[in-house]
Protein backbone atom coordinates (compact mmCIF):
# COMPACT_ATOMS: atom_id res chain seq x y z
CA UNK A 1 0.00 0.00 0.00
CA UNK A 2 1.65 3.54 -0.91
CA UNK A 3 1.39 6.28 1.36
CA UNK A 4 -1.80 7.82 -0.25
CA UNK A 5 -3.81 4.57 0.83
CA UNK A 6 -6.19 5.30 3.32
CA UNK A 7 -6.06 1.38 4.50
CA UNK A 8 -2.21 1.97 5.03
CA UNK A 9 -2.60 3.07 8.73
CA UNK A 10 -3.63 -0.29 10.33
CA UNK A 11 -5.38 -0.12 12.71
CA UNK A 12 -8.19 2.87 11.08
CA UNK A 13 -7.82 6.12 12.82
CA UNK A 14 -10.33 8.45 12.36
CA UNK A 15 -8.76 10.34 9.43
CA UNK A 16 -8.39 7.16 7.33
CA UNK A 17 -12.26 6.33 8.27
CA UNK A 18 -13.10 9.53 6.88
CA UNK A 19 -11.08 9.52 3.76
CA UNK A 20 -13.16 6.59 3.25
CA UNK A 21 -16.52 7.84 3.42
CA UNK A 22 -17.70 7.71 0.48
CA UNK A 23 -16.87 4.23 -0.20
CA UNK A 24 -18.50 3.68 3.31
CA UNK A 25 -21.17 4.93 2.12
CA UNK A 26 -21.47 3.12 -1.05
CA UNK A 27 -20.50 0.26 0.25
CA UNK A 28 -17.56 0.00 -2.06
CA UNK A 29 -15.51 -1.69 0.50
CA UNK A 30 -13.27 -4.65 0.58
CA UNK A 31 -14.25 -7.38 2.65
CA UNK A 32 -11.21 -6.83 5.41
CA UNK A 33 -11.43 -3.07 5.08
CA UNK A 34 -15.27 -3.58 5.81
CA UNK A 35 -14.30 -5.35 8.77
CA UNK A 36 -11.87 -2.65 10.19
CA UNK A 37 -14.00 0.08 9.75
CA UNK A 38 -16.26 -1.80 11.51
CA UNK A 39 -13.99 -2.43 14.18
CA UNK A 40 -13.50 1.44 14.39
CA UNK A 41 -16.63 2.75 14.36
CA UNK A 42 -17.94 -0.13 17.28
CA UNK A 43 -15.18 1.46 19.47
CA UNK A 44 -14.62 5.44 18.28
CA UNK A 45 -16.42 8.33 20.24
CA UNK A 46 -15.66 10.83 17.47
CA UNK A 47 -19.13 11.39 15.69
CA UNK A 48 -17.66 10.93 12.23
CA UNK A 49 -19.97 14.15 11.23
CA UNK A 50 -19.25 13.79 7.65
CA UNK A 51 -19.57 9.78 7.18
CA UNK A 52 -22.85 10.67 8.77
CA UNK A 53 -24.41 12.96 6.21
CA UNK A 54 -23.22 11.31 3.74
CA UNK A 55 -25.18 8.01 4.20
CA UNK A 56 -28.13 8.20 2.74
CA UNK A 57 -26.79 8.81 -0.53
CA UNK A 58 -27.71 5.74 -1.52
CA UNK A 59 -31.47 6.47 -1.72
CA UNK A 60 -30.63 9.51 -3.89
CA UNK A 61 -28.74 7.59 -6.45
CA UNK A 62 -31.66 4.82 -6.46
CA UNK A 63 -34.23 7.92 -6.72
CA UNK A 64 -31.52 8.72 -9.52
CA UNK A 65 -32.57 5.69 -12.15
CA UNK A 66 -35.83 5.99 -14.78
CA UNK A 67 -39.05 3.75 -13.15
CA UNK A 68 -39.79 0.78 -15.68
CA UNK A 69 -42.96 -0.92 -15.95
CA UNK A 70 -42.45 -4.46 -14.86
CA UNK A 71 -44.32 -7.00 -17.09
CA UNK A 72 -47.58 -8.28 -15.98
CA UNK A 73 -47.05 -11.63 -14.62
CA UNK A 74 -44.50 -10.45 -11.95
CA UNK A 75 -46.70 -9.60 -9.71
CA UNK A 76 -48.78 -12.76 -10.11
CA UNK A 77 -45.51 -14.60 -9.94
CA UNK A 78 -44.69 -12.86 -6.41
CA UNK A 79 -47.93 -13.01 -4.86
CA UNK A 80 -48.02 -16.73 -5.57
CA UNK A 81 -44.10 -17.21 -4.39
CA UNK A 82 -44.90 -15.46 -0.76
CA UNK A 83 -48.40 -17.88 -0.62
CA UNK A 84 -45.86 -20.69 -0.09
CA UNK A 85 -43.33 -18.53 1.77
CA UNK A 86 -42.61 -18.24 5.67
CA UNK A 87 -41.87 -15.16 7.23
CA UNK A 88 -39.02 -15.08 9.93
CA UNK A 89 -40.14 -15.83 13.30
CA UNK A 90 -40.73 -12.10 15.16
CA UNK A 91 -38.34 -10.77 17.21
CA UNK A 92 -38.73 -11.16 21.21
CA UNK A 93 -39.46 -9.27 23.27
CA UNK A 94 -36.16 -6.91 24.37
CA UNK A 95 -33.65 -8.92 26.93
CA UNK A 96 -34.56 -6.22 29.78
CA UNK A 97 -38.21 -7.86 29.83
CA UNK A 98 -37.85 -11.11 29.27
CA UNK A 99 -37.95 -13.03 32.40
CA UNK A 100 -34.78 -12.88 33.98
CA UNK A 101 -33.36 -13.76 36.83
CA UNK A 102 -32.60 -11.22 39.67
CA UNK A 103 -29.30 -9.77 39.22
CA UNK A 104 -26.78 -11.45 41.45
CA UNK A 105 -25.00 -8.81 44.15
CA UNK A 106 -22.66 -7.05 43.00
CA UNK A 107 -19.35 -9.20 43.44
CA UNK A 108 -16.60 -7.42 45.38
CA UNK A 109 -13.48 -8.57 46.27
CA UNK A 110 -12.77 -12.23 47.44
CA UNK A 111 -13.63 -12.85 51.32
CA UNK A 112 -10.41 -13.50 52.88
CA UNK A 113 -11.11 -16.96 53.19
CA UNK A 114 -10.55 -17.24 49.38
CA UNK A 115 -7.64 -15.50 48.72
CA UNK A 116 -5.51 -18.15 48.19
CA UNK A 117 -7.43 -18.61 44.98
CA UNK A 118 -7.73 -16.00 41.89
CA UNK A 119 -11.41 -14.78 41.64
CA UNK A 120 -12.48 -16.89 38.91
CA UNK A 121 -11.27 -19.62 40.38
CA UNK A 122 -14.75 -19.34 42.20
CA UNK A 123 -16.85 -18.91 39.66
CA UNK A 124 -16.45 -22.74 39.38
CA UNK A 125 -16.77 -23.31 43.07
CA UNK A 126 -20.19 -25.13 44.20
CA UNK A 127 -20.51 -23.16 46.52
CA UNK A 128 -20.60 -20.00 44.12
CA UNK A 129 -22.36 -21.67 42.05
CA UNK A 130 -25.22 -19.47 41.77
CA UNK A 131 -23.37 -16.71 40.96
CA UNK A 132 -22.99 -18.19 37.37
CA UNK A 133 -27.06 -19.45 37.26
CA UNK A 134 -27.79 -15.92 38.50
CA UNK A 135 -27.33 -14.50 34.72
CA UNK A 136 -29.73 -15.25 32.31
CA UNK A 137 -28.93 -16.64 29.11
CA UNK A 138 -31.41 -14.84 26.49
CA UNK A 139 -31.68 -15.03 22.87
CA UNK A 140 -32.43 -11.29 21.15
CA UNK A 141 -33.25 -11.06 17.53
CA UNK A 142 -32.26 -8.35 15.24
CA UNK A 143 -34.08 -5.14 13.73
CA UNK A 144 -31.52 -2.26 12.92
CA UNK A 145 -32.38 0.52 15.24
CA UNK A 146 -30.73 4.10 14.93
CA UNK A 147 -29.91 3.90 18.68
CA UNK A 148 -26.81 1.50 17.84
CA UNK A 149 -25.56 4.27 15.27
CA UNK A 150 -26.07 6.79 17.94
CA UNK A 151 -24.35 5.37 20.85
CA UNK A 152 -21.29 3.43 19.14
CA UNK A 153 -20.39 7.41 18.04
CA UNK A 154 -20.91 9.31 21.04
CA UNK A 155 -24.75 9.56 21.21
CA UNK A 156 -26.86 9.92 24.29
CA UNK A 157 -30.07 8.65 25.39
CA UNK A 158 -31.77 8.55 29.13
CA UNK A 159 -32.77 4.95 29.62
CA UNK A 160 -29.54 3.09 29.06
CA UNK A 161 -30.70 0.06 29.90
CA UNK A 162 -33.80 0.09 27.15
CA UNK A 163 -30.71 1.56 24.50
CA UNK A 164 -28.14 -1.46 25.72
CA UNK A 165 -30.65 -4.15 24.89
CA UNK A 166 -31.38 -2.37 21.67
CA UNK A 167 -28.09 -2.25 20.77
CA UNK A 168 -27.41 -5.60 21.87
CA UNK A 169 -30.61 -6.47 19.69
CA UNK A 170 -29.47 -4.92 16.66
CA UNK A 171 -26.34 -6.10 16.34
CA UNK A 172 -27.24 -9.89 17.61
CA UNK A 173 -28.90 -10.46 14.34
CA UNK A 174 -31.27 -13.18 16.14
CA UNK A 175 -28.10 -14.96 17.65
CA UNK A 176 -27.92 -15.43 21.45
CA UNK A 177 -26.88 -13.09 23.47
CA UNK A 178 -25.45 -14.21 26.84
CA UNK A 179 -26.08 -11.07 29.66
CA UNK A 180 -22.99 -10.49 31.72
CA UNK A 181 -23.47 -7.93 34.91
CA UNK A 182 -21.50 -6.64 37.92
CA UNK A 183 -20.89 -4.04 40.24
CA UNK A 184 -19.31 -2.28 37.25
CA UNK A 185 -22.46 -2.01 35.06
CA UNK A 186 -24.02 -4.74 32.76
CA UNK A 187 -24.01 -5.79 29.06
CA UNK A 188 -24.32 -8.54 26.29
CA UNK A 189 -21.46 -11.27 25.01
CA UNK A 190 -23.07 -11.41 21.32
CA UNK A 191 -22.17 -14.66 19.05
CA UNK A 192 -22.13 -13.13 16.14
CA UNK A 193 -21.60 -14.85 12.84
CA UNK A 194 -18.43 -12.52 12.39
CA UNK A 195 -17.32 -13.18 15.95
CA UNK A 196 -18.37 -12.81 19.47
CA UNK A 197 -18.71 -8.91 20.61
CA UNK A 198 -19.31 -7.49 23.65
CA UNK A 199 -22.14 -4.55 23.33
CA UNK A 200 -21.62 -3.07 27.10
CA UNK A 201 -22.62 0.07 29.38
CA UNK A 202 -20.14 0.22 31.86
CA UNK A 203 -18.52 2.92 34.53
CA UNK A 204 -15.51 5.08 33.06
CA UNK A 205 -11.98 3.62 33.07
CA UNK A 206 -10.45 5.81 35.47
CA UNK A 207 -7.62 7.91 33.99
CA UNK A 208 -4.51 5.54 33.26
CA UNK A 209 -6.52 2.50 33.01
CA UNK A 210 -7.94 0.01 30.89
CA UNK A 211 -10.79 -2.79 30.42
CA UNK A 212 -9.31 -5.80 29.66
CA UNK A 213 -12.03 -8.73 28.88
CA UNK A 214 -11.13 -12.53 29.74
CA UNK A 215 -12.84 -15.96 28.27
CA UNK A 216 -12.10 -18.47 30.84
CA UNK A 217 -12.31 -22.55 30.02
CA UNK A 218 -14.30 -25.09 32.51
CA UNK A 219 -11.28 -25.54 34.21
CA UNK A 220 -10.97 -21.80 35.30
CA UNK A 221 -8.24 -20.91 32.77
CA UNK A 222 -8.37 -17.05 31.64
CA UNK A 223 -6.90 -16.63 28.33
CA UNK A 224 -7.39 -12.14 27.16
CA UNK A 225 -9.86 -11.17 24.89
CA UNK A 226 -9.06 -8.08 24.19
CA UNK A 227 -9.13 -4.22 25.99
CA UNK A 228 -11.34 -1.67 25.68
CA UNK A 229 -11.62 1.99 27.45
CA UNK A 230 -14.66 3.95 27.45
CA UNK A 231 -15.79 6.77 29.01
CA UNK A 232 -19.01 5.55 29.96
CA UNK A 233 -20.94 5.60 26.59
CA UNK A 234 -22.15 2.20 25.71
CA UNK A 235 -19.20 0.09 23.87
CA UNK A 236 -19.35 -2.77 21.03
CA UNK A 237 -16.18 -4.65 21.48
CA UNK A 238 -14.85 -7.21 18.84
CA UNK A 239 -13.36 -10.42 21.45
CA UNK A 240 -10.50 -11.67 20.09
CA UNK A 241 -10.98 -15.47 20.36
CA UNK A 242 -14.06 -17.48 20.28
CA UNK A 243 -16.78 -18.33 22.49
CA UNK A 244 -15.96 -22.05 22.07
CA UNK A 245 -14.01 -23.69 24.61
CA UNK A 246 -14.89 -21.28 27.26
CA UNK A 247 -17.97 -21.55 30.05
CA UNK A 248 -17.57 -17.77 31.88
CA UNK A 249 -16.66 -14.07 30.26
CA UNK A 250 -15.54 -11.58 32.78
CA UNK A 251 -14.00 -7.48 32.35
CA UNK A 252 -11.38 -6.22 34.79
CA UNK A 253 -9.75 -3.13 35.22
CA UNK A 254 -6.33 -2.86 34.41
CA UNK A 255 -3.67 -0.65 34.58
CA UNK A 256 -2.53 -2.29 31.29
CA UNK A 257 -2.59 -5.48 29.03
CA UNK A 258 -1.76 -8.08 31.68
CA UNK A 259 -1.91 -11.98 31.20
CA UNK A 260 -4.04 -12.70 34.14
CA UNK A 261 -6.74 -10.86 35.59
CA UNK A 262 -5.34 -8.89 38.71
CA UNK A 263 -8.44 -7.19 40.13
CA UNK A 264 -12.16 -8.91 40.69
CA UNK A 265 -14.40 -8.50 37.59
CA UNK A 266 -16.52 -5.17 37.10
CA UNK A 267 -18.79 -7.89 35.12
CA UNK A 268 -18.58 -11.30 34.54
CA UNK A 269 -21.05 -14.02 33.15
CA UNK A 270 -21.01 -17.53 31.64
CA UNK A 271 -21.23 -17.80 28.24
CA UNK A 272 -22.52 -21.22 28.06
CA UNK A 273 -26.01 -23.34 28.23
CA UNK B 1 -44.37 12.95 -4.98
CA UNK B 2 -45.54 12.23 -1.53
CA UNK B 3 -43.94 14.65 1.45
CA UNK B 4 -41.48 12.82 2.99
CA UNK B 5 -43.71 12.50 6.12
CA UNK B 6 -46.82 11.28 4.28
CA UNK B 7 -44.82 8.66 2.56
CA UNK B 8 -43.04 7.45 5.59
CA UNK B 9 -46.52 7.23 7.66
CA UNK B 10 -47.56 5.10 4.39
CA UNK B 11 -44.76 2.86 4.35
CA UNK B 12 -45.06 2.23 8.48
CA UNK B 13 -48.44 0.78 8.14
CA UNK B 14 -47.68 -1.34 4.95
CA UNK B 15 -44.68 -2.36 7.09
CA UNK B 16 -46.97 -3.34 9.94
CA UNK B 17 -49.23 -5.33 7.70
CA UNK B 18 -47.06 -7.04 5.84
CA UNK B 19 -45.81 -7.97 9.39
CA UNK B 20 -48.54 -8.96 10.65
CA UNK B 21 -48.60 -11.65 7.29
CA UNK B 22 -50.98 -9.71 5.39
CA UNK B 23 -50.33 -10.75 2.18
CA UNK B 24 -51.94 -7.85 0.25
CA UNK B 25 -50.19 -5.30 2.04
CA UNK B 26 -46.90 -7.02 0.08
CA UNK B 27 -49.14 -6.69 -3.32
CA UNK B 28 -50.13 -2.63 -2.27
CA UNK B 29 -45.82 -2.58 -1.46
CA UNK B 30 -44.90 -3.76 -5.10
CA UNK B 31 -47.95 -1.66 -7.17
CA UNK B 32 -46.17 1.52 -5.34
CA UNK B 33 -42.31 0.47 -6.30
CA UNK B 34 -42.35 -2.63 -8.28
CA UNK B 35 -41.19 0.22 -11.33
CA UNK B 36 -38.77 1.84 -9.17
CA UNK B 37 -36.98 -1.33 -7.93
CA UNK B 38 -36.41 -2.43 -11.72
CA UNK B 39 -35.27 0.24 -12.89
CA UNK B 40 -32.25 0.34 -10.32
CA UNK B 41 -31.99 -3.35 -11.04
CA UNK B 42 -32.20 -2.70 -15.03
CA UNK B 43 -28.99 -0.34 -14.67
CA UNK B 44 -27.02 -2.53 -12.91
CA UNK B 45 -27.79 -6.34 -14.47
CA UNK B 46 -29.05 -4.59 -17.89
CA UNK B 47 -30.93 -7.60 -18.84
CA UNK B 48 -34.85 -7.22 -18.49
CA UNK B 49 -35.34 -11.02 -17.08
CA UNK B 50 -32.64 -10.88 -14.83
CA UNK B 51 -33.87 -7.67 -13.92
CA UNK B 52 -36.83 -8.69 -12.96
CA UNK B 53 -36.04 -12.29 -11.13
CA UNK B 54 -34.30 -9.46 -9.02
CA UNK B 55 -37.33 -7.50 -8.43
CA UNK B 56 -38.86 -10.89 -7.21
CA UNK B 57 -36.59 -12.37 -4.97
CA UNK B 58 -36.17 -9.07 -3.17
CA UNK B 59 -39.53 -8.85 -2.50
CA UNK B 60 -39.46 -11.93 -1.60
CA UNK B 61 -36.74 -10.73 0.91
CA UNK B 62 -38.98 -8.41 2.44
CA UNK B 63 -41.98 -10.16 2.83
CA UNK B 64 -39.32 -13.12 4.58
CA UNK B 65 -37.44 -10.06 6.69
CA UNK B 66 -39.66 -7.88 7.59
CA UNK B 67 -39.41 -8.14 11.25
CA UNK B 68 -35.71 -6.92 10.47
CA UNK B 69 -37.25 -3.40 9.36
CA UNK B 70 -37.57 -0.81 11.70
CA UNK B 71 -40.25 1.71 10.55
CA UNK B 72 -39.04 4.44 13.10
CA UNK B 73 -35.69 4.40 12.28
CA UNK B 74 -35.81 4.38 8.48
CA UNK B 75 -37.95 4.15 5.33
CA UNK B 76 -38.87 1.18 3.93
CA UNK B 77 -38.91 2.37 0.46
CA UNK B 78 -34.85 2.44 1.19
CA UNK B 79 -34.47 -0.80 2.85
CA UNK B 80 -36.45 -2.20 -0.30
CA UNK B 81 -33.50 -0.49 -2.39
CA UNK B 82 -31.08 -1.32 -0.57
CA UNK B 83 -32.11 -5.25 -1.33
CA UNK B 84 -32.62 -4.98 -4.67
CA UNK B 85 -29.39 -2.82 -5.79
CA UNK B 86 -27.59 -5.64 -3.83
CA UNK B 87 -29.33 -8.82 -5.31
CA UNK B 88 -28.56 -6.82 -8.99
CA UNK B 89 -25.15 -6.71 -7.68
CA UNK B 90 -25.01 -10.37 -6.73
CA UNK B 91 -26.49 -11.07 -9.89
CA UNK B 92 -24.05 -9.22 -12.27
CA UNK B 93 -21.07 -10.17 -10.39
CA UNK B 94 -21.68 -13.44 -8.86
CA UNK B 95 -20.32 -12.99 -5.38
CA UNK B 96 -21.45 -11.11 -2.72
CA UNK B 97 -19.90 -7.80 -2.65
CA UNK B 98 -22.40 -5.53 -0.93
CA UNK B 99 -23.32 -6.09 2.57
CA UNK B 100 -27.04 -7.32 2.52
CA UNK B 101 -30.01 -6.82 5.45
CA UNK B 102 -28.76 -10.17 6.60
CA UNK B 103 -25.61 -8.36 8.30
CA UNK B 104 -26.03 -6.21 11.10
CA UNK B 105 -23.31 -4.20 12.10
CA UNK B 106 -22.43 -1.09 12.50
CA UNK B 107 -21.70 -0.33 8.71
CA UNK B 108 -25.32 -2.12 7.70
CA UNK B 109 -26.73 0.03 10.53
CA UNK B 110 -25.17 3.39 9.43
CA UNK B 111 -26.47 2.83 6.11
CA UNK B 112 -29.80 1.56 7.07
CA UNK B 113 -30.66 4.23 9.79
CA UNK B 114 -32.77 7.24 8.96
CA UNK B 115 -30.78 10.19 7.11
CA UNK B 116 -33.98 12.76 7.23
CA UNK B 117 -31.61 15.55 4.56
CA UNK B 118 -31.47 12.43 1.78
CA UNK B 119 -34.80 11.41 2.33
CA UNK B 120 -36.46 14.66 1.57
CA UNK B 121 -34.60 15.36 -1.13
CA UNK B 122 -35.37 11.92 -2.90
CA UNK B 123 -38.84 13.04 -1.57
CA UNK B 124 -39.41 16.42 -2.93
CA UNK B 125 -37.25 16.33 -6.29
CA UNK B 126 -38.32 15.24 -9.03
CA UNK B 127 -36.51 12.29 -11.53
CA UNK B 128 -35.10 14.87 -13.72
CA UNK B 129 -33.54 17.44 -10.89
CA UNK B 130 -31.95 14.29 -9.79
CA UNK B 131 -30.20 13.32 -12.54
CA UNK B 132 -29.14 16.59 -13.40
CA UNK B 133 -27.57 16.87 -9.83
CA UNK B 134 -25.82 13.67 -10.26
CA UNK B 135 -25.28 14.97 -14.14
CA UNK B 136 -23.32 17.76 -12.78
CA UNK B 137 -20.92 15.74 -11.25
CA UNK B 138 -17.11 16.52 -12.44
CA UNK B 139 -16.84 13.22 -14.72
CA UNK B 140 -14.63 11.53 -13.13
CA UNK B 141 -16.38 11.65 -10.07
CA UNK B 142 -19.91 10.71 -11.60
CA UNK B 143 -17.78 7.59 -13.57
CA UNK B 144 -16.54 6.60 -9.94
CA UNK B 145 -19.96 6.70 -7.87
CA UNK B 146 -21.58 4.86 -10.89
CA UNK B 147 -18.67 2.15 -10.89
CA UNK B 148 -19.13 2.05 -7.83
CA UNK B 149 -22.95 2.02 -7.19
CA UNK B 150 -24.69 0.66 -10.05
CA UNK B 151 -21.44 -1.11 -10.84
CA UNK B 152 -20.80 -3.22 -7.01
CA UNK B 153 -17.18 -2.25 -7.49
CA UNK B 154 -15.06 -1.46 -4.26
CA UNK B 155 -13.19 2.01 -4.85
CA UNK B 156 -9.93 -0.40 -5.14
CA UNK B 157 -11.44 -1.78 -8.16
CA UNK B 158 -12.66 1.45 -9.41
CA UNK B 159 -9.20 2.72 -8.85
CA UNK B 160 -7.78 -0.16 -11.40
CA UNK B 161 -10.56 0.70 -13.63
CA UNK B 162 -9.75 4.18 -13.85
CA UNK B 163 -6.15 3.82 -13.62
CA UNK B 164 -5.62 6.09 -10.30
CA UNK B 165 -4.08 5.40 -7.23
CA UNK B 166 -6.62 4.06 -4.19
CA UNK B 167 -6.61 6.75 -2.36
CA UNK B 168 -7.87 9.22 -5.26
CA UNK B 169 -10.48 6.91 -5.99
CA UNK B 170 -11.94 7.03 -2.60
CA UNK B 171 -11.50 10.83 -2.85
CA UNK B 172 -13.63 10.65 -5.62
CA UNK B 173 -16.40 8.88 -4.18
CA UNK B 174 -16.32 11.12 -0.98
CA UNK B 175 -15.98 14.19 -2.78
CA UNK B 176 -18.50 13.34 -5.38
CA UNK B 177 -20.99 12.41 -2.42
CA UNK B 178 -20.57 15.49 -0.67
CA UNK B 179 -21.33 17.77 -3.58
CA UNK B 180 -24.27 15.36 -4.38
CA UNK B 181 -25.74 16.27 -1.38
CA UNK B 182 -25.11 20.06 -1.33
CA UNK B 183 -26.93 20.02 -4.82
CA UNK B 184 -29.34 18.21 -3.64
CA UNK B 185 -30.13 19.75 -0.06
CA UNK B 186 -27.79 22.98 -0.67
CA UNK B 187 -26.26 22.19 2.86
CA UNK B 188 -22.42 20.62 3.18
CA UNK B 189 -21.24 17.18 4.17
CA UNK B 190 -19.79 17.84 7.36
CA UNK B 191 -17.05 19.98 8.98
CA UNK B 192 -14.57 17.63 7.10
CA UNK B 193 -16.13 18.39 3.89
CA UNK B 194 -13.75 21.39 2.51
CA UNK B 195 -14.58 22.93 -0.61
CA UNK B 196 -13.39 19.80 -3.13
CA UNK B 197 -12.07 22.39 -5.47
CA UNK B 198 -8.90 20.51 -6.16
CA UNK B 199 -8.70 16.65 -7.35
CA UNK B 200 -7.05 14.37 -5.14
CA UNK B 201 -4.26 13.28 -6.61
CA UNK B 202 -1.02 10.02 -5.86
CA UNK B 203 0.74 11.45 -3.00
CA UNK B 204 -1.46 14.82 -2.00
CA UNK B 205 -2.13 13.04 1.03
CA UNK B 206 -5.92 13.07 2.79
CA UNK B 207 -7.95 14.70 0.10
Amino acid sequence: MNEHDPMSRLPLDCTAVDELAGAITLGALEPDESRAVNEHLATCTQPHEELRTLLGANAALAASTEPVTPSAGLRDRLMATIASTPQEVAPAAPAHSTAEAPPPPPRQAAPSAQLSLPWWRSLFDPRSAGFARGFAVVAVAGVIVLAAVNLSLRGSLDDRQATLDRVASALSGGSVAYHVKGAGGSGFVIQRTSGPVLVAAVRPAPAGHIYEMWLLDAAGKPVSAGTFTTNGEIVAVPLEGQLAGHAIFAVTLEAHRVNAPTTTPIIAGPIGT
Amino acid sequence: MQSTGRSHEADAALAARIRSGDREALGELYDRYAAVSLGVALRVVRDRDAAEDVVHDAFVAVWQKITRFDAEQGQLRSWLLTIVRNRAIDRVRGARVAEDIDVLDELGALRSTANPTWEAAVANLSLARLRDALGSLPGEQREAVELAYFGGHTYREVAALTGVPAGTAAGRLRLALAKLRQLLTGTDAGPASAPPSVEPTAGAGPP
